[in-house]
């Protein structure tokens, strides 16, 4: 599990994008399954979460971040690059969530 | 009795070639248009997660339009005039014995002046000096300054329209043109797909949204590659593509060679997402069949499909999902292409330069390479891709286009027979 007061952020981005309680969003949710995020939703997500943490999320670390508490271990990471990332226990079923693009 | 509608002229700049003679050559040789983006000068590209595009590295204002009316409009439209020049000496069409509100000019563009636009609001906000801003920013950004230029500088006073559906664009123009002359509107349109938006600001928008490719920044020429597995988003181009169309009667009466006829063509909303296509593919599947119809044209027909495949995840999957609904058993006999493998994704102008790939492949029988399809993406799976070129005797073909905001299009050509 990722550090609190790093979920704490994200989950107070997610609620604010959301415009729903903090309270009813766990570290466990799926951003699409749960919290009905789409993939441009995700992408929204995670340009807010750039500029919380001042990180610039490569496009190839996108796979794997699919649940809040997933979003958080990889911020954890990337705050502290001598800990392992997310991004090594990404799960790839999840990645065609943050590729869609009609372009 | 409506029109028949033919194309009787071509004209290109694309990052594989000013003219269509080395744009159809370095097609047929699957030659990739997309390099490294150097800089945006004066900045550098370090903080862009792509950094390739389809670059027109050879363009001359004064060598390719060769008058003042280039110094007034932006990049695009530039490019515009250039290929419709073109088009026009290609088609032998003089327009000094042309009635002129009979030729008209339909313009696809999704971007328009951007390079001045991004410049002069840039100045305004740094330095906050209004009476600053430059007298031609309005005209330049002002949508409709390609069809507003080529108007002016070939004298065609007919119809003239500016369609902006983003990536669909020019197919939208075609079809419009096709329509325009079939109702008696028009005589001869001169239709247009133009953008030039490899901008600082555009660029980055398209990086935000994640829907460049970002993989092979240190290989560009291996960047696009729809229906590859490795595919992982489109690389931006830039160009103009033109094509002059024409009723069958006019085209008859001063003897014009006749490359396809323009059959059908049909304009749909996936009414869904901004940028997400329904995954099912239906409504792509449906934009095509309504083409066909419009086309009296059987499934059965289509030998060939200039795929409107941008290199994205989910677009290609959707569109060859698409294509196997519609044709079934036949999905895998038909020819298909990816022109934007060779020049990128060129927003407003991919339309028209598919549209001129198509074209050509029903006048001479040869289909450009889909360049980079090394591993075919079990996803996407067709029978007819290919890296290398084909030969095929076509007697139909289709067109395909989406943009954003949910928004299709598909055009049929088809061999043309008196």
């Amino acid at each position: 599990m990722a550090d609190r007061a790093i979920v704490d952020k994200i989950i107070q981005a997610l609620a604010e994008y959301l415009k729903r309680d903090a309270s009813t969003i766990k570290a466990a949710h799926h951003l699409r399954d749960d919290l009905g995020l789409d993939s441009m939703a995700v992408i929204e997500l995670l340009y807010k979460i750039e500029e919380t943490f001042d990180l610039q999320i490569p496009d190839q670390d996108l796979v794997g971040l699919a649940t809040v508490g997933s979003v958080a271990s990889y911020v954890e990471g990337r705050l502290a690059p001598a800990k392992p990332t997310a991004k090594k226990t990404a799960n790839p079923a999840t990645a065609k969530s943050t590729k869609k693009r009609k372009a | 009795m409506a029109s028949r509608v033919v194309i009787t002229g071509l004209g290109v700049v694309s990052p594989i070639g000013i003219g269509v003679s080395t744009f159809w050559k370095s097609a047929m040789a699957g030659q990739s248009g997309i390099s490294t983006i150097t800089s945006f000068d004066p900045f550098p590209m370090d903080g862009y997660r792509s950094k390739v595009a389809g670059q027109i590295r050879n363009f001359s204002a004064e060598q390719h339009i060769g008058s003042s009316h280039g110094d007034r409009v932006d990049r695009y439209a530039q490019f515009a005039l250039a290929a419709s020049r073109e088009a026009l000496a290609d088609s032998g069409m003089e327009m000094e014995k042309e009635s002129p509100h009979r030729v008209g000019v339909i313009v696809g563009a999704g971007m328009g002046g951007m390079v001045m636009g991004e410049r002069e609001i840039t100045q305004l906000y740094l330095h906050q000096k209004p009476h600053r801003v430059h007298p031609n920013f309005i005209p330049v950004i002002t949508l409709n300054s390609a069809s507003g230029i080529v108007a002016m500088a070939t004298g065609a006073k007919g119809p003239n329209l500016t369609i902006s559906t983003a990536c669909s664009s020019s197919a939208h123009a075609l079809g419009q043109a096709w329509h325009c002359i079939r109702t008696g509107q028009a005589d001869a349109v001169i239709v247009v797909g133009a953008d030039a938006s490899i901008t600082p600001l555009v660029f980055a928008g398209f990086c935000s949204l994640r829907a460049l490719s970002s993989k092979f920044n240190e290989q560009p020429e291996r960047a696009s590659r729809p229906f590859d597995r490795d595919r992982d988003g489109f690389v931006m181009g830039e160009g103009a593509g033109s094509l002059i169309v024409e009723s069958l009667a006019h085209a008859k009466k001063r003897k014009a060679r006749v490359y396809a006829e323009l059959a059908g063509y049909a304009a749909t909303s996936e009414a869904y997402h901004m940028v997400i296509p329904r995954e099912d593919g239906e409504e792509v599947a449906t934009t095509m069949k309504l083409a066909l119809k419009a086309a009296d044209v059987s499934p059965s027909e289509v030998d060939y499909i200039n795929a409107h495949a941008t290199s994205t995840n989910i677009g290609d999957a959707v569109e060859s999902k698409a294509i196997r609904a519609l044709f079934k058993n036949r999905a895998d006999k038909i020819a298909i292409s990816a022109t934007k493998s060779l020049v990128g994704h060129t927003l407003g102008a991919a339309g028209a330069i598919g549209a001129i790939a198509t074209t050509l492949a029903i006048h001479t029988g040869q289909i450009h390479p889909t360049a980079n399809y090394d591993d075919p993406d079990p996803d996407c799976r067709l029978g007819g891709l290919s890296r290398d070129p084909q030969e095929k005797k076509i007697r139909a073909a289709l067109l395909n286009a989406f943009g954003f905001g949910s928004n299709n299009a598909a055009v049929v050509l088809k061999r043309f027979r008196a």
